[in-house]
């Protein structure tokens, strides 16, 4: 019967979330709490997967970023409240430097590929936009993360993303970092010529390339 | 080089009638690249209306491509109404923070005037200078970004997509203060005896719905284009990314050529639309255009050519977007000599032979 009750609630998060509704999301969150569920089973079983419905309709081009930036705004208030209840905080499943490379200041795709991580269970170090090169290695070395994600929507900032990988190999990194990048003007083509791990083509590409790679 | 036989204003009147001319009309999009021609930082553009007007006209000069566009970046229209733009010494300006910060300071917003505000002057200027020096052989344009774009400027994307969901009336808000300020900046643009080139990014289906297109971007899309029409001009109308379910609604604006992005295919674009408008596209301005060879260049416009050449209302080869500043010399000559080889009539046999041969001794 719990477990049935349970259920419900689950499938009322991650409805909202899907459904964009910020105030719902809290409610059912704040319900749920009262009732003595598990905050961190409902962060995944509701609220993740209401980004992952979300990232599925965005995938069939039925919702567009402005549906997912709203989905994303549910899916925080939501973990706003569920967070100070985590009796135990779930296995990160490893962790992600990203950030727009230096020259470029537009950071939406980057923002939607950060939620989308971190909702599959990544945490996520985010270095926001205009990032030199030496400080997205320089923050996987003190952090020790596995992966660097680049993102840029500007040709002219790519070879930022080409310094990344330098940079790594000279700090002796390398073997330990994977580097993913994505934007506009990027291909897997350049992401090969460049020696990065893999090219991701949207929020949705880099959770499976993520999946792959660490 | 090889060499044309005709003018381009030459080439374009013959072509828009339907006579024959030397070759296709042919634009590569230069924007910031043209400082690479006169040797000049990107920087030193900023409010210099005789350096950009040298660096257009020099590009044109040397490549020979068929419209002269008085452009650097899409922010200056926003730049002039309050946005902060960053300027880097030697690369593309970008936009660092928006006019406002909340949808409650709109009342700040007021369209620019163009003769006084921002680095509005400047490009007039250059305007001018480029009419008065090769206005005679080819056609001068300026740019104007669409609405919606500007509006994203002048709020942030972020802020302006989630407004379109939550408050959409004060989205229209601030798409109508936008057009209100394009029709101001095309007016003066036309004045000078310019055309209008207009660019709407991010009403691209790479981040809005169809259906928040056609709320949102469309019907202000479709007044100024109808004011462009009222001076006696035609539009091209340039969106990025996707924009296959929303063809026909760019055509409904009354744009007389659009320009598409790499990302779509001009075979699907051409049997969709291709009775109705003008074509122009598609070769990939970085993949191809930044990082191919010579080679892939003409491999590349061949392929655009023969998917587009026999679109009823005309083909202009050009770049899905405006070209990155490093794209090397060798391939925009590269993409202007192949579609002066496929020459006119385009034929199979022709196409056939120029993706068989090196392009040399050009």
């Amino acid at each position: 019967m719990v477990v049935l009750e349970k259920d419900t609630y689950f499938q009322q998060l991650s409805d909202a979330v899907v459904e964009m509704d910020e105030e719902r999301t809290a409610s059912v969150a704040a319900e749920l709490v009262e009732k003595g569920i598990d905050a961190f089973e409902a962060i995944e079983q509701g609220l993740s997967q209401g980004m992952a419905r979300a990232g599925k309709l965005y995938e069939d081009e039925e919702y567009f970023i402005p549906e997912l930036l709203l989905c994303a705004d549910a899916m925080y208030t939501g973990l706003d409240v569920l967070k100070p209840h985590l009796k135990s905080r779930g296995k990160s499943k490893g962790k992600i430097v990203i950030g727009v490379v230096e020259g470029d200041t537009h950071d939406i795709g980057k923002n939607i590929v950060k939620m989308m991580l971190e909702t599959a269970g990544y945490q996520l170090i985010d270095l926001g936009r205009d990032v030199p090169p030496q400080r997205f290695v320089t923050v996987a070395q003190t952090e020790k993360a596995q992966m660097i994600a680049a993102a840029t929507l500007m040709s002219t900032t790519m070879n930022g993303m080409a310094r990344i990988i330098s940079l790594l190999t000279e700090a002796g990194l390398r073997d330990g970092v994977k580097v993913i990048i994505g934007g506009g003007p990027v291909s897997p083509a350049f992401a090969k010529k460049i020696g990065a791990d893999a090219y991701a083509a949207n929020a949705i590409d880099a959770i499976r390339v993520a999946k792959e790679l660490i | 080089m090889l060499l044309d036989q005709m003018t381009s204003l030459e080439r374009m009147t013959a072509y828009n009638k339907g006579e024959k001319v030397d070759r296709l009309p042919c634009i590569p999009s230069v924007g910031n690249g043209a400082a690479r021609v006169i040797g000049a930082k990107i920087s030193q553009f900023r409010n210099n209306g005789a350096l950009i007007a040298q660096a257009q006209v020099e590009s044109y000069k040397l490549f020979r491509y068929d419209v002269v566009r008085i452009f650097t970046d899409l922010y200056v229209q926003a730049e002039a109404m309050g946005a902060k733009v960053v300027y880097p010494d030697d690369e593309t300006a970008h936009l660092a923070c928006p006019a406002i910060g909340d949808i409650s300071e709109v009342g700040r917003l007021q369209p620019p005037n163009p003769y006084k505000d921002g680095q509005l002057p400047a490009f007039l200027q250059a305007m001018h200078i480029a009419l008065d020096k090769v206005g005679k052989e080819v056609g001068v344009i300026g740019s104007v970004t669409c609405p919606f774009t500007t509006a994203s400027f002048l709020i942030g994307t972020e802020q302006l997509t989630k407004l379109m969901l939550r408050n959409p009336q004060a989205a229209h808000k601030l798409c109508e203060l936008s057009l209100e300020a394009n029709l101001v900046w095309a007016e003066a643009i036309l004045d000078t005896g310019c055309g209008v080139t207009l660019s709407d990014p991010v009403a691209s289906s790479t981040i809005i719905s169809p259906r928040q297109f056609r709320e949102f971007a469309f019907p202000y899309i479709k007044r100024l284009i109808s004011y462009i029409n009222s001076r006696g001009k035609s539009a091209t109308l340039h969106i990025c990314g996707k924009t296959h379910k929303i063809w026909q609604n760019m055509v409904d604006t009354g744009a007389a050529c659009l320009s598409l992005d790499n990302v779509i295919d001009m075979a699907a674009a051409k049997e969709q639309v291709g009775a109705q408008v003008r074509l122009t596209g598609n070769v990939d301005p970085s993949a191809i255009m930044l990082q191919g060879s010579v080679d892939d260049v003409k491999s590349a416009v061949v392929d655009c050519v023969e998917k587009t050449y026999d679109a009823p209302k005309g083909y202009i080869v050009s770049s899905g977007c405006s070209l990155p500043t490093e794209v090397p010399f060798a391939n925009i000559h590269a993409m202007m000599n192949t579609v002066r080889k496929i020459g006119f009539p385009v034929t199979k046999g022709k196409l056939a032979e120029v993706k068989q041969n090196p392009l040399n001794g050009c």
